[in-house]
């Protein structure tokens, strides 16, 4: 078992695959350590599969934007998996006075960062999505955006790594990293010690007290988002959809079923038994919502429910950055439930960052310092 | 340390059998040869296979399947299949319509 | 929201047990069950159950579900049926989808009997249509009265393979041959000679190469297998047959459990994914129980003195019974359920090759692989004597907890004594009468009378006798060999049918002399 490389990653989710994969066509030596027992098993498995730009914070967008431009188009052949990825626009719908506001405002803002996206009538939304119901009168459009399969797109990551000689292990949970005449070098987890130069550390959640073992704190919070699936359908419609209130989202996957995510008011006060177990009333709030927006789906058969935690950092927007005060550390956290769509652009941009000490996407709003004593 | 939670190492070359083409999971039209072929992309665990494939993701739920996945997959990484933890349990444990899960029984105040 | 003091999902035997002694100590106790009938699998178990008589040996399982159910009723229990339990949360609160709604319903206790499901194994043309559970055959059959072939392959000789195999017959579909992977038949040797005798045969060491047809089952190839499984080339046998039914073992449903957090274990022994419980089927889940198949596979008999347990932990659990009480009325579940779990076929027996009986006689061979016991073989058993005139023949020749014979004789004939798997013993000082209740009371089927030599040149053999059309006195036909091959001519004497005897008839047949150790059943000229 390798026990040293160029670059550690702490965390198996798909930033860390996408991380290794271009670390490892760079030519650099990689160790992924995944604390539970599976590849991509929080949040990258249990995510609703948008790539979008559109809603999206003007400081991550750049990543967002970057991703559907560069790498997206390209990785089902690159990755050589099928990651069912759709570029068929982004309806961002709206009820309410209110929600056409939110819409707008968050439209206008990302037309001045380069962005084509613009709002529509009801009517112009039912042109584009026939199943829609009328309580929809309005929405955000963005013919670039889309949705991809989140499950074959991270094990095509780790796939591909781990071909490429990217050395994986899993149930390594780190609990400690330590640095050596003030650098970090040594990765310790319960049964091992590891050694890089460089160590990446993208384990969600969990980032966060392993970080504070070198005394970083990145402020997040756990909270739970909940996902159902319905039987296979018919082919209806290919665009991602989303609401204002992001309250429910979801597609039509490429073998007939919907994925929806939706939300119940209750998110971050869930109680779980230590796995991120469903909350009884939250397939049935989602479901009410789902029949609202797409009446002709109300018989349609819910298969599964699911629930995974997300890492919400405090202001929404994740942390991208290498740490100044340990050097050979990098962070990658808190994506705050919409890493899944910018991850090629993370991956590819932290493997920059370690290979060149520069990336193609300005990064410098999602430093980890944003938290600090402001001068 | 469980030895397949080292995704490094070495099962021996994918090697093509004649029943590779036989259905195993009905539901999603997954056979034994994409399952093998899987085990060898690095997919080690049940829930991998399942996530990658879609195993056991159909309306059965895996009731029919998960046992043979199982044996596949433990064969394949020469382990024995109780090394091999199942996929975990999701409700609802039949299929059941949105409208119905819509349609909760108000509770009497 | 609705709170009661016992929540049971499944309303199968070890469901309904556990429900009847809550409710028995005034709990408020309700129990949800999918189908749209309760009993679970009790209703389409139409053959007599082994045991003694507190496992409720000798009584059909459908009755066995009748009398529970009625118990159940008369206690107050509500069975809601038509109920799917779609998921457990945290807090003890289930979710149910009752007709068009999705009830939350929570439990200060709850026990899971949800049963278990059939498994499967792949061949070429597994997928094709008339490749059925044998679970599903006997559904079929027993629930909805539809024959589910005209020739069957029976793939499996565990006892559900065994016991379908029979129905099949009585259902008046051919059973065109039984195999098994394992060198052995798994069932008991008892219920493989039923079907033996019937003249089906047995492949061990053999299992399926293909279902064949092309848009349904019209045939099937077997071929035997070596030590690693590997098929031997040029073994392969056809059968004509329209229905391949699959037999290879059950997998508990412990999906709720799972989903509920309950700390599971894969357990070979116990039939795949169960839930780790303490003797009363208590998870790691204070509060949630685990009772019948769902906690490893068993006999029904089992799960439900299981099912009892679990419902008096519950109640003392909640206070509903002292320990003194508890403790006492534990120990009798559990002495009964130790009764039960004794024997060739006790769980700690599983997969160990036994060559002796407790009494150290040779386990026949032949019956572990052909399904019968060979003419040679059976004078080796205590239960075969040549007494003068008409005397019981138990061939009965495996250790299986079973007695009900012993107290079926008004003159006491039989002895099984205080071991419960000893095998039956013909004590040839008391007078046998003739009056053939020990043969009906065998659920082996495997007491005969017999008087050697009733006149110069014939005896006369009485066997139990389950099929329809029934044969009359005077009736001619062919005797059968315990291996199912024709031996001689016949002559039904008498046709005897009674309540007492519970549907099993007592045929008697008039043989040569010579055929009065071999002939075992009878089959009318067409």
């Amino acid at each position: 078992m390798k026990h040293s490389a160029d670059v550690i990653i702490v965390g198996g989710g798909i930033i860390g695959c996408a991380a290794a994969y271009y670390l490892a066509k760079r030519g650099v030596s990689v160790l992924v350590l995944e604390g539970s027992s599976y590849i991509g098993n929080g949040g990258s498995s249990r995510n609703g599969g948008g790539v979008r730009q559109s809603g999206r914070d003007p400081r991550e967008l750049p990543l967002a934007m970057y991703g559907i431009q560069k790498l997206w188009s390209t990785l089902s052949e690159e990755l050589e998996v099928d990651c069912e990825y759709h570029q068929d626009g982004n309806l961002r719908l709206g009820k309410t006075p209110e929600h056409l506001e939110i819409l707008s405002g968050l439209a206008d803002r990302a037309r001045a960062c380069g962005l084509d996206v613009k709002m529509i009538s009801g009517d112009e939304v039912r042109t584009i999505n026939p199943y829609l119901s009328r309580e929809v009168i309005g929405a955000s459009w963005c013919p670039t955006d889309g949705h991809a399969n989140p499950l074959t797109t991270t094990l095509g990551y780790y796939k591909q790594a781990r071909k490429m000689g990217v050395c994986f292990l899993t149930e390594q949970k780190v609990t400690k990293l330590k640095k050596i005449k003030g650098k970090l070098r040594q990765v310790i987890t319960s049964t091992d010690v590891f050694e890089a130069d460089t160590v990446i550390v993208a384990a969600g959640l969990d980032s966060r007290p392993i970080l504070a073992t070198v005394n970083i704190d990145i402020p997040m919070q756990s909270v739970m988002l909940e996902g159902l699936v319905t039987e296979a359908q018919a082919p209806m419609f290919n665009q991602m959809l989303g609401t204002a209130e992001a309250d429910f989202y979801g597609h039509q996957t490429k073998h007939g079923s919907f994925v929806f995510g939706g939300t119940l008011g209750l998110e971050g006060f869930t109680k779980d038994n230590g796995t991120p177990i469903s909350n009884s009333l939250a397939a049935s709030s989602t479901c009410r919502g789902i029949i609202k927006y797409f009446p002709a789906l109300k018989h349609a058969k819910i298969v599964r429910t699911w629930a995974g935690w997300m890492d919400l950092c405090a202001d929404k927007v994740p942390v991208i950055s290498p740490v100044e005060e340990v050097p050979g550390l990098i962070v990658a956290c808190g994506f705050s439930g919409h890493g899944f769509g910018i991850a090629p652009a993370v991956g590819y941009n932290l493997a920059q960052l370690v290979t060149e000490g520069r990336t193609d996407v300005d990064l410098h709003e999602l430093q980890y310092n944003r938290f600090h004593a402001k001068s | 340390m469980n030895s397949i939670n080292d995704r490094s190492i070495n099962i021996g070359e994918y090697i093509p059998a004649p029943d590779d083409d036989m259905l195993i999971c009905r539901c999603e039209e997954i056979t034994k040869g994409e399952i093998r072929r899987a085990v060898h992309d690095g997919m080690f665990t049940l829930t991998e296979i399942r996530r990658y494939l879609r195993t056991g993701m159909g309306l059965c739920q895996g009731q029919t399947c998960s046992k043979l996945v199982k044996s596949i997959v433990a064969r394949e990484l020469q382990v024995s299949p109780d090394k091999l933890e199942p996929a975990t349990s999701r409700a609802p444990m039949r299929p059941i319509e949105m409208c119905i899960l819509a349609n909760e029984r108000k509770e009497e105040a | 929201m609705k709170r009661y003091d016992l929540i049971v999902v499944g309303a199968g035997p070890a469901g309904l047990s556990a429900a009847i002694e809550a409710a028995k100590l005034k709990m408020n106790v309700i129990v949800f069950d999918e189908n749209e009938k309760p009993g679970g699998q009790l209703f389409k178990q139409i053959h007599k159950f082994f045991g003694s008589k507190e496992h409720k040996a000798k009584i059909r399982g459908f009755k066995i579900g009748q009398d529970l159910l009625k118990e159940a009723e008369e206690l107050g229990v509500t069975v809601c049926l038509n109920a799917v339990v779609s998921g457990m949360y945290m807090d003890k609160e289930l979710t149910v989808k009752i007709n068009n709604q999705i009830h939350h319903v929570k439990g200060d206790s709850i026990i899971i009997a949800t049963g278990a499901a059939e498994n499967m194994v792949t061949f070429e043309g597994w997928t094709l249509p008339g490749v059925i559970g044998a679970g599903a055959a006997q559904t079929m059959m027993n629930l909805h009265g539809i024959r589910p072939g005209q020739k069957v392959f029976m793939l499996g000789t565990g006892n559900v393979g065994l016991v379908v195999s029979y129905q099949l017959l009585q259902a008046g579909c051919e059973v065109v041959a039984l195999a098994d992977a394992a060198p052995r038949i798994g069932g008991y040797g008892v219920h493989a000679s039923k079907v033996a005798r019937c003249g089906v045969p047995f492949y061990t060491s053999h299992t399926i190469v293909k279902a064949e047809g092309d848009t349904q089952v019209t045939g099937v190839t077997i071929a035997e297998i070596d030590n690693k499984f590997q098929f031997i080339p040029g073994t392969e046998k056809h059968f004509d047959a329209d229905t391949i039914c699959i037999a290879v073992g059950l997998s508990p449903m412990s999906q709720l459990l799972k989903m509920a957090g309950c700390q599971m274990e894969d357990n070979p022994k116990r039939g795949g994914q169960v839930p780790i419980v303490d003797a009363c089927g208590q998870t790691s889940i204070e509060g949630i129980f685990a009772a019948g198949d769902v906690e490893g596979i068993e006999e029904a008999s089992s799960a439900m003195i299981g099912g009892r347990i679990c419902g008096i932990a519950a109640a003392h659990f909640l206070g509903y019974m002292d320990d003194a009480a508890f403790e006492q009325q534990y120990e009798i579940h559990q002495q009964a359920l130790s009764g039960l779990r004794q024997g060739m076929f006790a769980p700690e027996n599983r997969g160990k090759i036994l060559t002796k009986t407790e009494e150290n006689i040779d386990i026949s061979a032949n019956l572990l692989e052909k399904g019968y016991l060979d003419d040679s073989e059976i004078e080796k058993y205590p239960g075969v004597t040549h007494t003068i005139g008409v005397h019981p023949v138990i061939e009965c020749s495996q250790n299986i907890p079973c007695n009900p014979c012993q107290n079926a004789c008004p003159k006491h004939c039989i002895k099984i004594g205080e071991k419960i798997t000893s095998l039956p013993a013909v004590d040839e000082t008391a007078q046998c009468i003739g009056c053939g209740m020990c043969v009906a009371s065998c659920s082996g089927q495997a007491i005969f009378l017999v008087d050697e030599a009733c006149d110069e040149t014939y005896a006369s053999v009485m066997l139990p006798y389950e099929f329809l059309p029934l044969p009359k006195a005077g009736d001619t036909g062919i005797a059968l060999g315990r291996d199912g091959s024709p031996c001689c001519e016949a002559e039904v004497i008498s046709v005897k049918s009674s309540p007492a005897f519970d549907h099993t008839h007592l045929l008697t047949m008039k043989v040569p002399k010579q055929y009065a150790m071999k002939a075992r059943f009878f089959r009318k000229e067409a």
